[in-house]
């Protein structure tokens, strides 16, 4: 039986619903796409149309300016169809306008995770999970060793760790990726009092923060000047070992990503302190999605996908990784 | 007693931190805390052995009984676990995550000792895996990381024993030097703190039979840079051979080489010829392959490596013998404090009494002379010319500038990478070793075919190391355990000592010490040497 009869196919593209013509993340330009989120190993230049959440709209045109596509905003719980199946979108928990997509026909349903996190964050609200018949389920995090302490404890360290920097005359240097982590870690640390400068690319997507209520009270672009003493940079990974960062003589590299777990973390981003605050679900709460999803099939997909599928299969369950498998390199920056 | 807990708690707190200085200071402060009958073997696993270097002792656990026992400690499969080390880079790492973080009162240090030297005297495996697994069962997370990284032999804290030596001296306020010194002439860094703590540093009295560091020389490129110090330097032909310290007591002989491996199995002839001198000693020399007459080729020496006991055809066939250098202890002196001048006396009154051999010392007035030297030298089959310091103490383990060498670069290759994987030490986590190859004709699908000639630890900068890692995970076509197959496009110049003929790699070849040049962005891969370059120079090097 093929895993998802009807609802969805997977195709060279990537994955197809062919109710509504449209391809949910695809890897390369189509006519009609659904984007779970606006990561660009999801969200891709160059659509037809775009199918997705008012933030996710708004995120996708700030990241591509010259984008001139049409857009179709679905908000989350809001029923469309075609051909006779139901598309819901659900929030996904993993950044700022993520969503699953909930599909129902008569008799079968399934639930696409896209990526998510079941946790309380400052900037998108945790994970739902509806019940479907077949569950595609995203495996980043589908190992045992890749467990998270709780948020409480992260944000307590991010803090406590850029305090201390600055205590010792430092500047903190946060690597957090440009949508999400970075306004999530500047959230945490200007709620903390902590002033923070944000690089340009992670600075011009808070406006549709901010409209969608998360305040950056003391907060500023580094456009407008390096940081200065007491201050903290939020900043991409990749810019660890450029000018911007090297320029900052005395400072403290924190590295923001569940992949901050592995110590060899430590030598590939220059990384001082190793925080694992992931914008994916860990071990625990991929196991604890399924549960609650209750599908009968599982198909997971991404990183640990053969991994993930075999410890699920261990516990009775009728779980496969995605044919091909792990399509995306396992350690993107998003994580 | 002392909880095992503090040791591996003071290792996670040097391994989070930058630089030596901090580094020394988190050790010093774990020292401190240790039990005083505890300490010889806290100062022996912070330093990564569980035992003193003389002990020449080893646990040897194969990769699948650890993996089984973290299975049976875990409750995870064996798949998993495997798939878990792959992904966090380190098993020890990867267990240590597969644990509860507390599992209360843990063992002591003496228990983990008593584990160690358990493991060592076991002669089945299952027994091995029986003791780890039990231990393991007792352990929390940061325990059993420190745990299997000592039992795989990398701590990867960034701290060597040298390290540990200085945090010894900070923790006891102890003479750094003095710290040292106790450790070369004892071979036990636990004695050497128990010293230290009880400030009887300077009773510790030479032990042979535990490896020592080798003085190492620096190069030169031209006789005219060394020629304003040419009245104080002796010079010898540099012999191509294996360089080794030969310790020697009566009966008992022990080689050790440049690794501070014990090679005296494999070199029988080498241990009966040196265990007939009278007397006891230590000297530092070369085994070379012996010809009748003169040293014999790297080549000949080699079909004597890489077995345990050669056979006696093999050792009639090609005899290798000691030429001593260097007398580093004689009776119960030291001598590593001597100059060189003194330490050659003592030699030369060692290989008068005996049937040692010895190196010919010679004198260069100028850069003129120094070149006829180094002609006669290599006329001899020998690689080029060592030059010592007249003055010159012996610094066990350091490369200094008051031992100079000399050797002419044979051509350098233009090699291409086709696989990469993770350094060590300081290197872990970085893609720094890679494994390069030569064109050989073309492939079934008519592109490039290459075949691998050689690995090298990079000799790029860091910053190098970074940038061409980035490019590696780019390039990444297959990932095999540790080890990255990339497409073959990255273009490396390479210059070696030598080439071998060698099963090991496809090409039939071996480049020996081959070291990296520079990076070539600027050539392609499909302008890279060939097998046929190659061949050349082997052509070349044998006639020679």
């Amino acid at each position: 039986m093929a895993p998802f009869p009807g609802l969805l196919e997977p195709r060279p593209e990537g994955l197809y619903a062919p109710a509504f013509q449209a391809w949910i993340d695809p890897a390369v330009p189509v006519t009609r796409a659904l984007l779970s989120h606006a990561h660009a190993d999801h969200a891709v230049a160059g659509h037809g149309e775009i199918l997705a959440t008012p933030e996710t709209a708004a995120l996708y045109r700030l990241r591509h300016p010259d984008w001139t596509g049409a857009t179709r905003e679905i908000a989350c719980g809001e029923p469309i169809e075609a051909g006779g199946v139901t598309l819901r979108l659900v929030p996904a928990g993993h950044v700022l306008g993520s969503a699953q997509v909930h599909l129902a026909s008569d008799g079968d349903s399934l639930l696409y995770t896209g990526d998510f996190k079941r946790r309380f964050s400052r900037t998108a609200s945790p994970a739902e999970a509806p019940h479907a018949r077949t569950l595609l389920i995203e495996s980043t995090f589908g190992l045992p060793v890749f467990r998270f302490p709780p948020t409480a404890e992260l944000e307590r360290r991010l803090e406590e760790a850029c305090r201390e920097a600055i205590a010792d005359g430092a500047v903190p240097v946060v690597l957090a990726y440009s949508l999400g982590k970075a306004q999530e870690a500047a959230a945490i640390l200007t709620a903390a009092g902590i002033p923070t400068v944000m690089h340009g690319a992670a600075w011009k997507l808070l406006p549709v923060f901010q409209t969608a209520g998360v305040p950056f009270p003391i907060s500023r672009a580094y456009e407008t000047g390096p940081p200065a003493r007491g201050e903290a940079l939020v900043t991409p990974p990749s810019t660890v070992r450029t000018p911007m960062v090297r320029a900052i003589k005395k400072r403290r590299v924190l590295y923001l990503s569940g992949w901050a777990v592995r110590e060899a973390a430590r030598a590939e981003h220059d990384a001082d302190v190793r925080i694992p605050m992931s914008d994916h679900a860990d071990f625990d709460a991929l196991r604890e999605h399924v549960r609650e999803v209750g599908a009968e099939t599982i198909v997971t997909l991404h990183g640990f996908a053969h991994d993930f599928a075999r410890i699920l299969a261990a516990d009775g369950l009728d779980a496969r990784p995605l044919a091909g498998g792990d399509e995306r390199p396992s350690r993107e920056e998003d994580a | 007693m002392t909880s095992y807990r503090i040791l591996a708690e003071t290792l996670e707190a040097a391994a989070d931190s930058r630089g030596k200085l901090e580094k020394i200071a988190r050790l010093s402060e774990g020292l401190v805390r240790v039990d005083e009958a505890e300490l010889p073997a806290a100062a022996r696993l912070l330093s990564g052995s569980p035992f003193a270097e003389h002990e020449q002792s080893v646990t040897s656990v194969g990769w699948a009984s650890v993996v089984r026992a973290a299975t049976e400690v875990t409750g995870w499969d064996e798949e998993t676990v495997r798939a878990c080390t792959v992904a966090i880079g380190d098993l020890g790492e990867a267990v240590s995550l597969l644990l509860p973080g507390d599992r209360g009162e843990g063992p002591s240090i003496a228990e983990v000792e008593a584990f160690f030297r358990g493991l060592a005297a076991a002669k089945k495996p299952a027994q091995r895996r029986d003791a780890l697994a039990a231990i393991l069962r007792r352990t929390s997370a940061v325990e059993a990381k420190y745990l299997l990284k000592t039992l795989s032999g990398g701590l990867r804290v960034g701290a060597d024993v040298t390290t540990v030596e200085e945090a010894i001296a900070a923790a006891f306020g102890a003479d750094r030097e003095a710290a040292a010194r106790a450790r070369r002439d004892s071979g036990d860094i636990g004695e050497t703190a128990a010293a230290a703590r009880a400030g009887r540093l300077g009773d510790i009295r030479f032990r042979l039979f535990h490896p020592i560091g080798f003085m190492l020389a620096s190069p030169i490129e031209t006789a005219e840079e060394i020629e304003g110090e040419l009245a104080e330097l002796a010079v010898e032909d540099k012999f191509d051979g294996i360089r080794a310290h030969a310790h020697k007591d009566g009966d008992r002989v022990a080689l050790f080489s440049r690794t501070l491996d014990d090679v005296t199995r494999q070199f029988p002839d080498v241990a009966a010829a040196l265990a007939a001198a009278p007397g006891r000693f230590l000297l530092d020399g070369e085994i070379v392959a012996w010809d009748g007459e003169r040293p014999g080729s790297f080549f000949r020496l080699q079909r004597r490596l890489g077995r345990k006991a050669p056979d006696p055809e093999l050792l009639a066939e090609i005899p290798a013998v000691f030429i001593a250098y260097d007398c580093l202890a004689e009776s119960d002196a030291a001598l590593f404090e001597t100059p060189w001048s003194e330490r050659r006396r003592r030699l030369e009154s060692l290989a008068a009494a005996s049937e040692l051999r010895s190196s010919a010392v010679y004198a260069a007035a100028s850069a003129a002379e120094l070149e006829i030297l180094f002609a006669e030298a290599r006329a001899r089959g020998n690689e080029g010319l060592m030059l010592k310091r007249r003055d010159s103490l012996y610094q066990a383990g350091k490369r200094g500038r008051a031992w100079r060498k000399w050797k002419k670069p044979l051509a350098t290759l233009d090699v291409v990478v086709t696989a990469v994987e993770q350094g060590h030490g300081k290197r872990a986590g970085m893609l720094s070793d890679y494994t390069f190859a030569v064109r050989a004709g073309e492939n079934d699908e008519g592109g490039e075919r290459f075949v691998n000639i050689g690995k090298a630890y990079s000799g790029l900068s860091d910053e190098e190391i970074r940038t061409m890692g980035t490019v590696f995970r780019r390039i990444t076509i297959g990932k095999y355990g540790p080890v990255r197959a990339v497409r073959p496009e990255v273009v490396l110049e390479v210059s070696f000592d030598s080439i071998q003929k060698s099963a090991r790699h496809k090409s039939g070849y071996a480049l020996r010490f081959p070291r990296i040049v520079r990076l070539r962005p600027d050539k392609p891969a499909a302008e890279a040497s060939t097998l046929e370059d190659v061949a050349q120079i082997y052509e070349k090097l044998i006639s020679a």
